[in-house]
């Protein structure tokens, strides 16, 4: 998938000049970037670049100082965060907090019932449908455990599952392979890929470099806030300012 | 088991409304305020247990709920029934107005807000002429406890069966979403501002219908009692004792404490109040999840069960 046909219109999402401000911080500074419908888009940069807030940002759970964000071509700014969700934008959290209280499987039917479209307003669809989404990430055994129950790595999963119930669009993925071992992040990047193969857009912000790099079509740089690069996955690890934000000047 | 426990359920309910026929007076009295601080309890648990919302409103609800039948008895001459309605329509008026804004406040913040309203609200109604002003209302009585008593089961068993119904429908699951993480419930498309005021008005209905049966029954109110503050704190005592957020937690709260604090007014009298506290300290420090989870997490840890809850209040 090339960049220049990402914004020419066919784009599912789309970012125009956005920046937000906290008090004084610019975290977000101006990005614009587009996904198109069926892509795999990755985000990364060193800590505090302003990735999950970009997530945020499109999610509804933050409201950009400047700038549009537009979902299948409507500008979205003041559509709400549960109604965005009801559009089909799904996301997980780098902090993942589930519904301590419900089982695993009713953290996911949440997802079901509220999810793209409205969602399922009976619950035992809901919960099929929650199951079926457990299934797909790998977590099918634990769905009558309590959520507070799993390890770290089936949160992960857990996250995703949840998002997934949604039966989103579009998928923001925020740092679902982080503290994973080789073998489980194997496993994700798979379940990303399936997801894709499904026709849903998928937006990864992700630290290790040498997942994103084979799952992404296209890589998105950020620093401090500001986009640095975009393109090819190998094209922006090549790129000099990127190796430089990553590594420092004296290595670059 | 389900049918087993449908069973236990029926036959529960049977005997508690046979009880006006075989019981004295006194425990019927005893029997009409502990239903009525149970549909309280369950009142309080859909937006405090259920959303989580640790509401100190809803003993405004309770006034209103009082002042509603009392009003249109005494003022207008209407029956008992209408006055009901009234209640609530005042109560879901109060719940939509105020819900809206201070529902935007989370945790610790919305408590505190609500705390004032109480006596706000026997304020603003101690100066209103209709309301009886600071003198209060007399009602017509009506001596017939039998009636109240199975007026105020009935209530309960609506109440209860309401939040049976909350466990399984998107809204409670909606609920349950927003109090354990209420941006996670909006990014998955819960209408947490709507979900939220919706929670606050059910609540307020049947703390309405309990304010509005106990006026009639007592047949005198006055704004400082209508609209009492420790009201409140006893539905979250007796709701969080059962398990809040649980079906049956909160009336298993309500008759037990009910049951404890008449027994040791009779026995101990002066003190009684002392021993009570000591009740509500022990429970809180040893099964801070209320009598519900208890039961549940007893049967696998035992009696480590304890121990585990006062090592993690590190007492």
């Amino acid at each position: 998938m090339n960049s220049s046909m990402a914004t020419a219109g066919s784009a599912l999402l789309e970012v125009r000049h956005m920046t937000r401000r906290f008090a004084g911080l610019v975290a977000v500074s101006d990005i614009s970037f587009a996904l198109a419908a069926g892509e795999i888009l990755g985000l990364i940069g060193p800590n505090g670049a302003g990735k999950t807030t970009v997530i945020s940002l499109i999610s509804g759970t933050l409201a950009p100082s400047e700038g549009e964000v537009l979902f299948q071509g409507e500008p979205i700014n003041r559509v709400p965060a549960y109604r965005r969700a009801r559009l089909g934008i799904g996301r997980t959290f780098q902090i993942m907090r589930p519904f301590p209280g419900l089982s695993v499987l009713d953290n996911v039917a949440v997802g079901a019932l509220f999810g793209h479209g409205g969602g399922h307003t009976k619950l035992k669809e809901a919960r099929e449908q929650a199951r079926a989404s457990l299934d797909f990430v790998g977590l099918g055994r634990a769905a009558d455990q309590r959520a507070d129950e799993l390890g770290g790595p089936s949160r992960k999963r857990l996250e995703l599952a949840k998002a997934l119930a949604m039966q989103p669009k579009v998928l923001l993925c925020d740092e679902v392979m982080a503290g994973l071992n080789h073998v489980e992040i194997e496993e994700v990047i798979d379940v990303i890929r399936k997801v894709r193969a499904q026709g849903i857009s998928v937006l990864v912000i992700e630290h290790v470099i040498k997942a994103i790099k084979s799952l992404s079509d296209r890589l998105l740089v950020m620093h401090h806030g500001e986009k640095i690069a975009e393109g090819t996955p190998d094209a922006v690890l090549a790129d000099p300012a990127v190796i430089q934000a990553y590594l420092g000047k004296k290595r670059a | 088991m389900k049918a087993l426990w449908g069973a236990l359920i029926i036959v529960a309910i049977a005997l508690l409304a046979a009880l006006p026929w075989f019981g004295s007076d006194v425990l019927v009295q005893f029997g009409i305020n502990a239903l009525l601080l149970a549909v309280l309890a369950q009142g309080w648990n859909i937006i405090g247990g259920y959303a989580g919302y640790a509401s100190f409103g809803n003993s405004v609800f309770y006034g209103l709920g009082s002042y509603g039948v009392a009003i249109a008895m005494v003022q207008w001459e209407l029956p008992f029934g209408v006055g009901m309605v009234f209640g609530v329509l005042l109560a879901v008026a109060f719940a939509l107005l105020l819900g809206l804004p201070v529902l935007r406040l989370r945790g610790h913040y919305f408590a505190i807000a609500t705390l004032a309203l109480s006596q706000v609200m026997a304020a603003i109604v101690s100066n209103v002429g209709i309301a009886g002003q600071n003198i209060g209302l007399v009602l017509p009585p009506l001596n017939n406890d039998r009636l109240f008593y199975e007026l105020a089961l009935g209530l309960l068993v609506i109440a209860t069966l309401t939040i049976w119904w909350l466990t399984r429908s998107r809204f409670g699951f909606g609920l349950i979403a927003i109090r354990e993480n209420e941006e996670g419930a909006a990014v998955m498309g819960v209408n947490t501002t709507l979900y939220k005021v919706l929670a606050f008005a059910l609540s307020g209905v049947f703390s309405a219908l309990a304010g509005g049966i106990h006026a009639y029954w007592i047949t005198f109110l006055d704004p400082e009692s209508a609209f009492d503050i420790s009201l409140n704190v006893k539905m979250i005592i007796m709701a969080v004792f059962g398990g809040a957020g649980t079906v049956l937690g909160p009336i298993v709260g309500a008759l037990s404490l009910s049951a404890i604090s008449e027994v040791l007014a009779s026995e101990v009298t002066s003190i009684a109040g002392l021993f009570f506290g000591l009740v509500i300290v022990a429970a809180v420090a040893l099964m801070p999840r209320g009598l519900a989870d208890m039961l549940r997490r007893f049967r696998s840890s035992g009696w480590r069960y304890f121990a585990e809850n006062i090592r993690a209040h590190r007492l």
